[in-house]
């Protein structure tokens, strides 16, 4: 009896040590690797929800964390340019520098939208490789899935087998909601919107949403009054059901339009933790699409 | 055999009826069945159908993103795909002071490099050229060079210029070269990097501005929850207040930071470094008189100086969403002790000095364009020689006298790549109290690299 208990406590000690350590940038990634590796990882994300995650703080707790890191596993693209870089230097872990098995770049297995055709600063705060923010779209989620499930098998092959089957699982359960959310959002197909900040192309482009304006002129810089003016001349022109903003977002630039023209105004979680409703994937696009029929109605 | 057939009979009267209305029931079920059946299929169809298309959207999609890989070549050919990151910072000033700046001394500290004021009216300030890249799979590289104008000369210096590990595992890394030296917190940044526009006091006082060291520096990251470092530096000691050449290891350093989060909105930061040297003919650049008698080659320091800092940063922002809105809480106090021998000429004492101070500063950013901050700086000094000519002559004189400065500043954030920063400061680093105005604009171009907690 006591060599089970102890062989019993070996086991779950053991299988705790051998925990692959998941340091997520954002929360849509923490999530997603929960789903696909389930108890054998333990995810840490670096930002939540209500967070700008280009504007984020390279924090002592993020070094720390940084440090015991198996598996980096980030949108790229640019959008952590600002802090990533210097974890990764000062945390002293080969396994998540540029390159190394334990550095995932989710938007390396994706064609990102809205490559820039001009480079230049004067343009706002733009990235090279095009847009960044895959997550509002679950056709990005599934491929990026994909990826990811294959690269924790490659660093844990141990739970090869428990992997792929989650991967299976995941993959079922996510195409059958993706022709739910499909069928419940076809209504909002050619729905004319105006969004805050350009981080709803994917979005718009999987719903078949009609984009007439950003309030962002450039990107990334707070619109002038005389910028949200021509928005509103372009809304007389052609009007919009809603304008869209993400839930981490200033709201002063939308709340001047709602002002100005009556608009109706929907705040979407744009991730993980945006609202109460989006605690995991799933939820997050149930709930965000929920929003927009309501915003349409 | 009559009670027999009867019996069939009967058995059979008795069944016929029940018998029919079975027969007719399992007509009816296998009408309903057939009904169901039907109507299943139709909806399995329709479902199937709905599938499809959902699939074929997704599939277009899908197919539409599997191209990403054939369409993101690189051209290899070109020999300078492999350019590192450069980045520039320009700098403009336009300063205003109500004493003449000229007459400027930090009472009980001797000025030294930069330490002194930036020039009055227009100018140009440090122009910083940086450049870095990950060199191969195991050192990554930076270089920084400041040009800036020194009484007509323009003046190129290398400010940094160091290789280090990448990912050497299990949290040690190793920098070789030209650095800050890892003692408090700002000494590390550049001075871009600062809230504002000159630099603490006692920076000034006891570095002229910043400590830079030629040595190497390791460091260790602990496998803790919160952040908890340690490391140490060794250098030629020939940077103020170290001076003189070295044979061996000239100055040395060692530091512990930890730091971690409150919550989501809050974090903070608190290190302490200890710097030791031996300075070999420290010499107080002619000594700064308020006489204006003229000096005769300069007054010199030989002994121990070893340098203490405590630094602690806090951070907070709503939802730790630092993009809206933010206040950064910064505060230091260094201690420097001086125990050797003072020399002018043929002249020579004992020395036993003290300089310490420190500063607290805090800004906050109302909004994602708009911050200001205000700081207050106070220090002290203690200087015992055998011969007080000699402090007089090394520009130590007036110790026991507070210096101490008030400074205000607002800044304009056009975007992460300008700065517009405006400063008034009440400064009485010595007896003549100065009313001080600086106007400045930062930019960056080109890569804009991480900045630093």
């Amino acid at each position: 009896m006591k060599t089970f208990i102890f062989s019993l406590l070996f086991l779950v000690s053991s299988s705790a040590w051998a925990q692959v350590s998941v340091f997520a940038c954002e929360p849509e990634w923490a999530s997603l690797t929960k789903e696909l590796g389930g108890d054998n990882v333990s995810v840490f994300s670096a930002t939540n929800g209500l967070q700008d995650p280009h504007y984020i703080q390279a924090r002592p707790s993020l070094i720390a964390k940084a440090r015991k890191t198996d598996l980096l596993v980030c949108t790229g693209a640019e959008l952590e340019q600002g802090w990533l870089p210097l974890l990764q230097r000062k945390a002293g872990n080969s396994a998540i520098q540029i390159g190394a098995e334990g550095y995932f770049m989710a938007t390396d297995y994706v064609r990102l939208a809205e490559q820039p055709i001009t480079l230049d600063r004067s343009q706002g705060h733009i990235h090279a490789a095009g847009n960044p923010h895959i997550q509002t779209s679950p056709v990005m989620i599934l491929t990026v899935a994909k990826a990811l499930s294959d690269r924790i098998k490659q660093r844990d092959p141990a739970n090869a087998e428990s992997y792929e089957k989650r991967w299976q699982d995941f993959s079922q359960r996510w195409k059958a909601a993706m022709a739910e959310w499909q069928l419940k959002a076809a209504s909002l197909k050619s729905i004319p919107i105006v969004v805050q900040h350009k981080n709803w192309f994917y979005l718009v482009h999987w719903l078949g949403l009609n984009q007439v304006a950003e309030l962002e002129a450039k990107p990334g810089v707070p619109p002038t009054v005389k910028e949200l003016q021509q928005v509103v001349g372009k809304l007389e022109q052609t009007p919009a059901k809603m304008v869209l903003v993400a839930a981490y977002q200033s709201p002063r630039a939308s709340d001047w339009l709602v002002d100005k023209t009556g608009i109706k105004k929907v705040v979407l979680p744009f991730t993980v933790g945006g609202n109460d409703k989006s605690d995991n994937l799933f939820s997050l696009f149930d709930n965000t699409i929920t929003l927009l029929l309501d915003g349409a109605k | 055999m009559k009670n027999k057939k009867l019996l069939a009979l009967l058995v059979t009267a008795a069944l016929s009826p029940m018998s029919s209305a079975f027969a007719g029931n399992i007509d009816d079920l296998k009408q309903e069945i057939a009904k169901m059946r039907a109507d299943y299929e139709q909806r399995i169809q329709q479902l199937e159908q709905r599938l499809s298309t959902a699939e074929a959207d997704t599939n277009a999609v899908a197919e539409q993103v599997a191209m990403a890989p054939a369409l993101k070549t690189t051209n290899s050919n070109s020999p300078n795909a492999f350019n590192p990151a450069i980045s520039m910072v320009l700098n403009g000033t336009f300063s205003q002071y109500q004493n003449n700046a000229d007459d400027y001394a930090l009472d009980g500290f001797a000025l030294q490099g930069e330490g002194e004021l930036g020039q009055e009216g227009f100018s140009l300030g440090e122009s910083e050229l940086t450049v870095s890249s990950n060199i191969d799979q195991l050192f990554y590289g930076q270089a920084t060079l400041a040009v800036h104008e020194h009484e007509g000369e323009t003046e190129l210096e290398i400010e940094e210029a160091f290789i280090e590990t990448l990912g050497l595992d299990n949290g040690l890394t190793v920098r070789a070269g030209r650095y800050f030296a890892p003692i408090g917190y700002l000494n590390e940044r550049h001075a871009h990097a600062w809230n504002f526009a000159d630099a603490p006091l006692i920076y000034r006082g006891l570095f002229g501005n910043q400590l830079s060291t030629d040595g190497v520096k390791l460091s260790y990251v602990l496998p803790t929850d919160f952040l908890f470092e340690v490391g140490t530096s060794v250098g030629s000691g020939d940077s103020y207040p170290g001076s003189g050449e070295h044979s061996g290891i000239g100055d040395w350093l060692v530091y512990a930071k930890t730091g971690g989060d409150l919550g989501i909105e809050s974090s903070w930061q608190a290190s302490l470094s200890h710097w030791e040297s031996s300075p070999k003919d420290r010499s107080y650049s002619g000594g700064h008189s308020h006489d204006g008698e003229e000096e005769a080659g300069s007054a010199m320091f030989n002994g121990d100086t070893d340098i203490t800092n405590l630094s602690l940063v806090y951070k907070w922002a709503p939802n730790g969403n630092f993009r809206q809105q933010n206040l950064t809480l910064i505060s230091e106090f260094m201690y420097l002790n001086d125990d050797g021998s003072l020399n002018h000429g043929d002249e020579l004492a004992s020395y036993d000095g003290k300089q310490y101070g420190g500063y607290l500063e805090g800004i906050y950013q109302f909004n994602p364009q708009w911050r200001s901050g205000l700081r207050y700086d106070w220090l002290g000094s203690d200087h015992d020689a055998s011969d007080n000519e000699l402090l007089a002559d090394a520009g130590l004189s007036h110790h026991g006298y507070h210096p101490q400065r008030t400074s205000a500043m607002v800044e304009y954030l056009p975007s992460e790549f300008s700065r517009i920063r405006a400063q008034l400061n009440n400064d009485k680093s010595y007896s003549d109290e100065d009313w001080q105005f600086i106007l400045q604009y930062t930019v960056s171009l080109g890569a804009h690299g991480a900045h630093q907690y």
